[in-house]
């Protein structure tokens, strides 16, 4: 064998070395998912993304989740971000806004694909490895429900003011309410402290926003609203059915479904860039008929015909 | 000739009398069955809030029982198309029907269209709309293929008929794919909050309903964005079966239509909100058989969610 000979078999050898070692397309992918406490409606996002992800890529273990449940609050956040981008994931996949803008603040490469934030086109979610999807509900409803269950000239609307797109959802329900003439009193969730505000709350009913710190204490809110016999309605699902009178939600499902098909398509090799975000707006209403039972308040039967959902 | 025997003449004079008998007999049967009518049996069709609506048509019902002598009962039929089923089922003497019902009972049951209640903004008539939220982008008719519709219930026509034909006449050819779903809610006021709420992205309804919404909450009209229109149609008719004795459907027509030029008929308009009743015409619903004809081959039955 001469030298020659030996120089293309050694170059053989390392070329079907280099194909039998390579991995195919996205095998080995990492993903981080910060998700903010444990919210349920964040969680469903993530069970169907999760799903959804194993589905595409046909079962195999062809990727790992890095899951952080930060407490929510901005050190926490950004805490979750930082992590995830020291163990240089492939993507990053968030939900809700303030965990999508504490990944956008540190400024890295790797591409983020959002899900469970409000109107994103209105929150700060700009940047070039960035897209995903979101929600909107129609607040109007919200109150114009309430109007139907009881007569409303007041109107309390807990949020967190931490939040960014829950501070947001309290302006509007503030401009909405005040056109109909009832009066809007903003109640500022910041700490479990702040819980005890809403033992002098005496307005007609009460809405609450999508922030995670609300939720996070949904059961001692509730419990301190019906003690006082205060109807609640909710932009979240209530899903342990605890106690929130009305709730108009947009199915988490959905968001899930096209996190997972962004974040696949991404991992595939596609520009974040040229992904379009989307703004999800059909919606679910659910009567908690047990909760009005306790709050004394009767459900008319043209309201429970018009529910998704009805749980007694 | 036998003395007990009865003489021909006899015979003819008895069977005379016999024939009179029965004549007398037979020829008023008519009006005594008027005279026995003891009531009159009127169906409605359920709104969205069925306890106003039967409160507004009780007191209808009271003043006609007082000026007909006839006790007049109302009965909620269950669903917009039950009308030609409960109508057999239930022996109803007439009902108060929307257009589209009332086209089908007049070509099914032979029924006969007698007056039509003028609205508080002097309509006797309603139109449809197809409905949009403002922020939803859909702004014409190619923007619905592929969205989620709501229709009121498939014997509607402002809820269902002219939105089909409409989109008929805009390309759709099968209903079960031109739409990503479709569902009906049973309301007009049902699918205008469904819309509203984001449940579906369009829905048809009719305008009267549309109005009062808006006029208690202006909000509504802030939101949402009527992107076709259908010609008037009679909103409600009283129809009525050919069969009742026509002296009482003279009367009940007469009563209805002269409402509004006595006191307790007033009272009764203000309790029923209408300002009087009007003469149906039965031309009126020629054109929406017509419509039905020629949205027969979108119609799909059922619904796809």
């Amino acid at each position: 064998m001469n030298t020659w000979h030996r120089l293309l078999c050694r170059l053989l050898v390392s070329v079907l070395l280099l194909l039998a070692a390579a991995p195919d397309a996205h095998a080995d992918k990492r993903i981080g998912v910060i998700m903010t406490g444990d919210i349920p409606y964040y969680g469903a996002i993530h069970q169907t993304f999760v799903a959804e992800l194993h589905k595409r890529f046909g079962g195999g273990e062809k990727f790992e989740i890095f899951l952080q449940r930060p407490f929510p609050n901005p050190i926490s956040w950004t805490n979750a971000a930082r992590k995830l981008i020291a163990f240089d994931v492939d993507l990053i996949v968030t939900y809700g806004a303030p965990a999508t803008q504490a990944v956008i603040h540190e400024k890295s490469r790797i591409p983020l694909v959002y899900a469970g934030l409000y109107e994103p086109d209105l929150a700060v979610t700009s940047g070039k490895g960035v897209t995903g999807c979101g929600f909107k509900i129609p607040m109007s409803s919200i109150i114009r429900y309430l109007k139907r269950l009881k007569p409303v000239n007041s109107l309390g609307i807990i949020f967190s003011s931490i939040e960014e797109d829950s501070v947001r959802q309290c302006k509007t329900m503030q401009e909405l309410a005040e056109q109909q003439g009832i009066k809007a009193v903003g109640i500022d969730i910041r700490s479990q402290a702040d819980l005890a505000q809403l033992k002098n709350v005496q307005t007609d009913a009460v809405s609450i926003t999508g922030s995670s710190l609300v939720h996070l204490w949904l059961t001692d809110i509730l419990s301190i609203l019906e003690k006082a016999r205060i109807p609640a309605a909710d932009i979240f699902p209530d899903e342990m059915a605890s106690g929130v009178l009305m709730t108009l939600y947009q199915p988490a499902h959905s968001q899930g479904q096209m996190a997972a098909e962004m974040g696949a398509r991404i991992l595939l090799g596609v520009e974040p860039g040229s992904i379009a975000p989307h703004t999800f707006r059909d919606t679910e209403l659910v009567f908690n008929l047990v909760a009005s039972r306790h709050l004394g308040i009767t459900v008319p039967i043209h309201l429970l015909i018009e529910a998704t959902k009805v749980i007694e | 000739m036998n003395r007990n025997s009865p003489s021909i003449l006899e015979v003819s004079r008895r069977l005379f009398a016999s024939l009179l008998v029965g004549l007398i007999l037979a020829a008023p049967l008519p009006a005594v069955a008027a005279d026995q009518t003891k009531e009159l049996l009127l169906g409605i069709e359920p709104e969205h809030n069925i306890f106003d609506q039967m409160e507004r048509y009780r007191s209808l019902a009271a003043y006609l029982s007082d000026q007909l002598g006839v006790e007049v009962k109302l009965t909620i039929m269950s669903r917009y198309g039950e009308v030609i089923k409960r109508f057999k089922a239930l022996k109803l003497d007439g009902a108060f029907l929307s257009a589209y019902t009332a086209t089908m009972a007049i070509r099914e049951l032979h029924l006969e269209p007698v007056a039509n209640p003028v609205n508080l903004n002097g309509e006797s008539t309603s139109r449809g709309y197809i409905l949009v939220r403002k922020d939803s982008g859909i702004r014409e008719a190619k923007d619905i293929q592929g969205m989620g519709m709501v229709f009121v219930d498939p014997a509607t026509m402002e809820g269902y008929l002219f939105p089909l034909l409409y989109l008929q006449r805009h390309g759709m050819t099968d209903m079960r794919i031109f739409f990503s779903r479709y569902s009906y809610s049973g309301s007009h006021a049902s699918v205008i909050f469904t819309v509203l709420d984001g449940r579906a992205d369009v829905g048809a309804a009719k305008n009267t309903v549309f109005d009062r919404l808006v006029a208690n909450d202006p909000s509504i009209q802030n939101e949402l964005e009527i992107i076709a229109q259908s010609p008037k149609v009679p909103e409600t008719t009283l129809c009525i079966r050919n069969e009742i004795d026509p002296h009482l459907r003279d009367m009940l027509a007469t009563v209805l239509l002269r409402m509004d030029q006595n006191a307790p008929g007033r009272q009764a308009l203000t309790a029923f909100k209408a300002l009087r009743f009007v003469k149906a015409n039965q031309a009126d619903f020629v054109r929406i058989e017509e419509m039905a004809q020629e949205a027969q081959s979108v119609i799909v039955e059922g619904g796809k969610d």
